[in-house]
């Protein structure tokens, strides 16, 4: 079952009076479960598909579908709501929020759903926990490593049950070694989970994790290997 | 309730900056308390000066007197007969403090050297120093009612006549029959009614002095003294019930349908006090709207953040909203708080004002701090920070998402 569809989507910039085709025509559909690799140098696209996957942006062009829906028939509303209740976003420098601690941010979300602070605060405890952080629930995000305001990051991603986390360059900000911990960690949680993951990386280690390799050049996917069956083993459902 | 602690801790995020919308929210709390206390006492005392040195809250007269009565006044006067009915009904009603006739007259005050034209009232001396509580006895000694050719003069009359205490001077007026005559008096003193105008040519003599003169037993008016000037429209309808029940032709005037400069000074100050408050407004409003656009800069990536994560542009203005209501409280109350301790401090001073225009007296300042005011004003800061952070607010929500996580 496909989470996401793009028909001839296309995006351009005006960088000093001069149009960039950051996505030219671009045909892709996300399945359920996948765990996709999105590669490509600096201004190939990357960030901009995830945008319009996100509901942050708008194609010049052609039609972005999540779950059949079409983004553009939307209102802002109705995306806000959208992305509340079906996109995660995890960040390149982790964008929590100072003021809250790791369980408040993490509980965040939920609020936004209008879910009650009792229930909210218990799922951000158990999504603190998935993440490995079950001690750190107290703390605020300058008194955490790296590492682990990215796991914050993951579980805020992760407590609403999305469809789809959209992370770009999640792992850009941190040490090798954090990288692979956070990078199997995601691993982890797309088997445990059936969530479908889509990220925009540099670093080659992903692509051992990854079900399915995109490769943006010009705006335009030059590749895409289905490295193997679908990782997740069971679907959100179960 | 997670939303509402977001807006608290971001409050308290940068202290440096909410104490400063603090204090631009205090400022206007406590610039409007002093400012409206000040107006309120002011009002408040010339309206009693003018009620307990002229006018008494209600003044009762014959049906006609005030269309018709300055060109022919002895058809207008109270018949002794009316007067003693009258009185004893007024008399017992329980907001009433006392009673007293008056007899108005003009006429012309001379030493033997020169002549002014004075207005002259006839009055009980006793009755009146009870209602008269605002009149100042500047030189000599007040009228009795034995002091039967004894009479007050107005100060600056006193003055200009360059009499001694105990002078004897003579008043010469057309009398109710329409024929002229004189009546020596003796200037047992000189008094401040206030009001500078008034005290130019103003005389107060016995009643019943006032009566031999003019060949009348009647009274031009009855002033009526209440217990508490806020019954005064609830007497009024009392009396003018009764009065038309007893088919008496007497009319009634109150003291705000009489006190017309009372009126133009209020609505002159108010005038002033409404541009105040736009200047107060303007200088609170900016320095909220600027420090609050600051944070809105700082907050962009977050803005852009909490965005993404699904929260509306409602949400948003909400957010800054609520910065901004938490803000307003606190900065209302604490205003509030200041601006009472403040008006107690200056009150406590007495600080003495300067003479006001057409004024004779002098005045020490208070400022009244009455709920209503503290609260209308305390409401003002809080409305204030609201609407304040609604630029801001609308900015922060209509930022475009992909651009506040890019910016740094």
């Amino acid at each position: 079952m496909s989470v996401v569809k793009l028909q001839q989507v296309s995006r351009a910039f005006e960088v000093g009076n001069k149009p960039i085709v950051a996505l030219d025509k671009l045909d892709l559909t996300l399945e359920e479960g996948e765990f996709v690799v999105l590669r490509g140098a600096s201004g190939s696209g990357k960030s901009t598909l995830l945008n319009l996957i996100g509901a942050m942006d708008n194609p010049d062009g052609g039609e972005v579908l999540i779950h059949d829906q079409a983004l553009s028939t939307l209102s802002d509303k109705q995306k806000s709501q959208l992305r509340s209740h079906y996109i995660g976003f995890i960040f390149q420098s982790f964008n929590l929020i100072p003021v809250l601690t790791a369980l408040e941010n993490v509980q965040y979300p939920l609020s936004l759903q209008k879910i009650p602070d009792a229930q909210a605060k218990l799922r951000a405890a158990e999504a603190l926990d998935q993440v490995g952080l079950a001690d750190f629930i107290h703390r605020r995000p300058n008194q955490l490593s790296g590492g682990q305001m990215q796991r914050v990051a993951i579980a805020r991603a992760i407590v609403t049950k999305p469809d789809i986390i959209l992370a770009d360059e999640p792992t850009a900000n941190l040490d090798s070694e954090t990288s692979i911990q956070i990078m199997d960690l995601l691993g982890e949680l797309n088997v445990q989970t059936g969530l479908t993951f889509l990220f925009a990386t540099h670093h080659d280690f992903v692509l051992s994790r990854a079900s399915r390799v995109l490769e943006l050049k010009d705006g335009k996917i030059i590749k895409d290997d289905k490295l193997r069956g679908l990782t997740s083993v069971k679907t959100k459902a179960g | 309730m997670l939303k509402l602690k977001l807006a608290l801790l971001n409050v308290l995020r940068n202290g440096r900056r909410s104490f400063i919308t603090l204090l631009a929210i205090q400022f206007g709390v406590i610039s409007l308390i002093l400012m409206g206390g000040f107006f309120a006492s002011m009002y408040e005392g010339m309206r009693e000066t003018v009620i307990r040195s002229q006018l008494g809250h209600i003044q009762i007269y014959s049906e006609g007197f005030n269309q018709f009565g300055s060109q022919q006044p002895e058809e207008y006067l109270i018949s002794p007969e009316v007067l003693e009915q009258v009185v004893k009904q007024v008399e017992g009603l329980e907001q009433v403090a006392l009673v007293t006739p008056r007899l108005n007259f003009t006429g012309l005050l001379t030493d033997g050297s020169k002549s002014l034209a004075v207005i002259v009232e006839g009055i009980n001396p006793d009755k009146e120093a009870l209602l008269s509580s605002a009149v100042k006895l500047t030189q000599g000694e007040d009228l009795f009612d034995e002091d039967i050719e004894g009479a007050l003069i107005g100060e600056g009359l006193f003055n200009s006549l360059n009499v001694e205490v105990g002078a004897s001077l003579t008043l010469m007026a057309t009398t109710a029959d329409g024929s002229f005559d004189a009546r020596d008096i003796t200037a047992t003193g000189a008094i401040s009614t206030g009001t500078r105008e008034v005290d130019n040519r103003f005389v107060r003599m016995n009643l019943k002095h006032a009566q031999e003169l003019m060949y009348t037993q009647g009274v031009t008016r009855l002033v009526v003294l209440l217990n508490d000037t806020e019954q005064t429209d609830a007497v009024m309808a009392l009396l003018q019930a009764e009065f038309a029940a007893k088919g008496l032709a007497l009319e009634l005037r109150s003291w705000s349908n009489l006190a017309d400069y009372y009126h133009e000074v209020v609505n002159l100050f108010d005038g002033i006090f409404t541009v105040v408050q736009f200047i107060v407004l303007a200088i609170v409003l900016l320095g909220i709207v600027n420090t609050m656009v600051m944070a809105v800069m700082e907050r962009t990536p977050e803005i852009g953040t909490i965005r993404a994560m699904g929260a509306t542009r409602f949400e948003i203005i909400s957010l800054f909203v609520s910065e901004a209501v938490i803000l307003g409280l606190i900065g209302s109350v604490l205003g509030v708080v200041f601006a009472i301790l403040l008006a107690q401090g200056i009150t406590a001073s007495e600080i003495m004002m300067p003479t006001p225009p057409g004024s004779s007296q002098t005045y020490p300042i208070r400022i009244f701090t009455s709920p209503d005011l503290l609260l209308k004003n305390g409401l003002f800061g809080l409305t204030i920070a609201v609407i304040s952070s609604i630029y801001p607010a609308v900015k922060a929500s209509r930022m475009v998402i992909t651009q506040a996580l890019r910016f740094a």
